[in-house]
């Protein structure tokens, strides 16, 4: 469990976005399971994103018009997982992060922590290797981001690489290893 | 491509904005309503006018004779020309093949009676392959045949203004008509839909009419000849009219610039005439229906590139999570045809049904039958298919070159 630290503009997010595969990188090198990760296209960055990687971010970005349990089970469609299997998985997932009876609401139904343990339960679906997260308490009150906090610590115990992308130091305290970027660079 | 899962993801993001969806549907049904009702109408017209030049639709020359212009060879003008029946046997002589043909010769008013009715109807002589070329439609008994015109039988087929004047609609046949004095077996009755003037006919036997009516003096003189051209292509009865008519002129010393002497109507030449009105017609027809169509799907390409700019960032979402190139095309794609085919269905079904309910209302002389047939409709639900597909792929090549990144920037 990794927390980024820097302040506003020094590059984080742009670190995140590249460890994500979800932006590219002029130079320097990315290895990821072993395999260089430069000049990826479209379709292999896709498919590495469904294998390794799981997303949280800021502003939770469900998708507005789906349920709780059909915006964790997205992924799960994306990776041709039938109907009932999938809704099967995102109503566990569902449950450990403690939303079971809030499978059939809407994301405007929901307060911000809800909102963001939905988010993290569909980061989990797919069983990444790696949680890319960013400011995943910056929208939140201290009580529901400590909760939050919690829950990520959990999924990391069960082996799962976390990086949190934070600019409070009692989140990053929280973890067990902090970077420091300073204008675009690790200080 | 077309499963549950796919459908049900469709459905999920077209009913997330029913106000968009339904102004999209509407401006689409409204194009297919509109072209739907067009042709329609358009096919009502068509039926009308066809209807009203199906009289003597079947391919045929008509030779009439009448009164010299141009002095000619010693000839003063005004002279009558008198196509007698050596000169129609001459005149098929001069043709390759004569399959069906008929002379005619007509009086435009005979005393005719049955029991104690009595009044005055017109009367033709004719061939038997008058039946084909005047396209008469029999309604009991049998037409004139060869023996009738060989053997100058007192026969006669009467026209459906006969038979409910003479007959009060029991059927004639059988029963012996009184014309001008002379008895005639009635052996078969008609009804010519399109020429109300044919209705008060009563045909005759050629011979028996020429022998019986005809006063004396005008000899063997025949009105009119209708000379049958079957399959021959246009242009071939075009060259074989105008020849056929100089010969004729020759023979009978009019004038080659004379227009009324001899005159000579072909009727592939109107017939083609009236087909090029109707693909005319069709045409303006189409014209308008694709056109509000187009605009339908202009529409709903500015409404899905609204759309997909609305859902940046739920696209770059999608990237994120695992959504590949091909499937967010699919899904923008589909949607826009889903879109497209029901709410075209819709103003299919409504313009159908509209012309259901009006069509039996109006029977007018130049307008019958406003339907639409299954062919049209199976077009158009193809080109809204062709179309909803077109007006898919821009915005879906916008939704493809949505970055993630520039999707989930949190501003
Ligand atoms: N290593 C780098 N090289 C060049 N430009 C960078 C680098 N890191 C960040 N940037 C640029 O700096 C800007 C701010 O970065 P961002 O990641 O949004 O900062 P933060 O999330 O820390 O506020 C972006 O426009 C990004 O392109
Ligand atoms: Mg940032």
């Amino acid at each position: 469990m990794v927390a980024i630290m820097g302040s506003s503009g020094s590059g984080k997010s742009t670190l995140l976005n590249i460890l994500g595969l979800l932006d590219g990188f002029d130079s320097g090198e990315y290895v990821l399971s072993g395999e260089s990760m430069s000049g990826l296209g479209e379709r292999s960055a896709a498919k590495y994103r469904s294998k390794f990687l799981g997303f949280v971010f800021q502003s939770f970005n469900l998708i507005g018009f789906k349920t709780a349990l059909e915006n964790v089970a997205l992924p799960l469609y994306y990776q041709k997982v039938s109907r009932k299997e999938r809704n099967s998985i995102a109503m566990e997932y569902l449950q450990s992060v403690g939303l079971e009876d809030w499978a059939a609401h809407l994301p405007n139904q929901m307060s911000g922590g809800q909102k963001q343990r939905v988010a993290i339960a569909r980061a989990l679906v797919a069983k990444p290797k790696v949680i890319l997260a960013d400011e995943p308490t910056g929208a939140l009150d201290s009580k529901t981001s400590r909760e939050v906090m919690t829950l990520l610590r959990d999924i990391n115990k069960e082996g799962i690489t976390m990086i949190i992308v934070t600019h409070e130091h009692d989140i990053a305290a929280l973890c067990d290893r902090t970077i420091r970027l300073k204008d675009g660079l690790i200080a | 491509m077309f499963n549950r899962d796919t459908w049900l993801e469709i459905a999920n993001t077209v009913m997330s904005h029913p106000m968009r969806t339904f102004l999209t549907g509407l401006s689409i049904a409204l194009g297919v309503f509109i072209l739907v009702v067009m042709q329609g109408l358009g096919f009502g017209l068509q039926n009308g006018v066809k209807s009203q030049f199906a009289d003597d639709a079947v391919n045929s020359v008509w030779v009439n004779s009448g009164r010299t212009q141009l002095s000619y060879r010693g000839n003063k003008p005004n002279r009558r020309v008198k196509m007698r029946e050596n000169d129609v046997e001459a005149m098929f002589q001069q043709m390759d093949t004569v399959e069906v043909f008929s002379r005619r010769i007509r009086i435009w008013g005979l005393p005719m009676a049955f029991g104690d009715k009595q009044s005055n109807f017109p009367m033709r002589g004719v061939d038997p392959g008058h039946e084909e070329l005047e396209n008469t439609t029999l309604t009991s008994g049998r037409y004139i045949s060869q023996r009738d015109i060989d053997e100058q039988r007192k026969v006669a087929v009467v026209g459906k203004n006969i038979t409910e004047d003479l007959y009060e609609n029991t059927d004639p046949v059988g029963t012996y008509l009184m014309i001008q004095g002379v008895q005639f077996m009635v052996v078969g009755t008609f009804n010519d839909p399109a020429s109300r003037w044919e209705n008060k006919m009563a045909y005759l036997p050629y011979s028996t009419a020429q022998r019986l009516f005809r006063n004396t003096g005008a000899g063997d003189v025949v009105d009119q000849v209708i000379v049958g051209t079957g399959t021959m292509p246009i242009e071939e009865t075009t060259t074989m009219t105008a020849s056929l008519l100089s010969w004729f002129k020759d023979r009978k010393g009019v004038h080659p610039d004379d227009a009324r002497g001899i005159v000579m109507e072909n009727n592939n030449e109107e017939y083609e005439r009236y087909q090029n009105i109707f693909m005319g017609i069709e045409l303006f027809i189409w014209g308008i229906g694709l056109l509000t169509l187009l605009a339908g799907a202009v529409g709903v390409a500015n409404i899905l590139a609204i759309a997909v700019k609305e859902r940046t960032k739920e696209i770059g979402v999608r990237k994120a999570l695992g959504a590949t190139s091909a499937s967010v095309v699919s899904l923008v794609v589909q949607e826009s045809l889903a879109l497209m085919i029901v709410s075209g269905c819709a103003g299919l079904i409504l313009g159908v049904g509209l012309l259901e309910l009006v069509s039996p209302m109006v029977d007018h002389e130049y307008f019958k039958n406003p339907q639409v047939d299954y062919r049209i409709a199976l077009l158009a639900i193809t080109i809204l298919a062709v179309v909803g597909i077109l007006s898919g792929i821009g915005p879906a090549i916008r939704a493809v070159s949505i970055r993630p990144v520039e999707a989930l920037r949190d501003e």
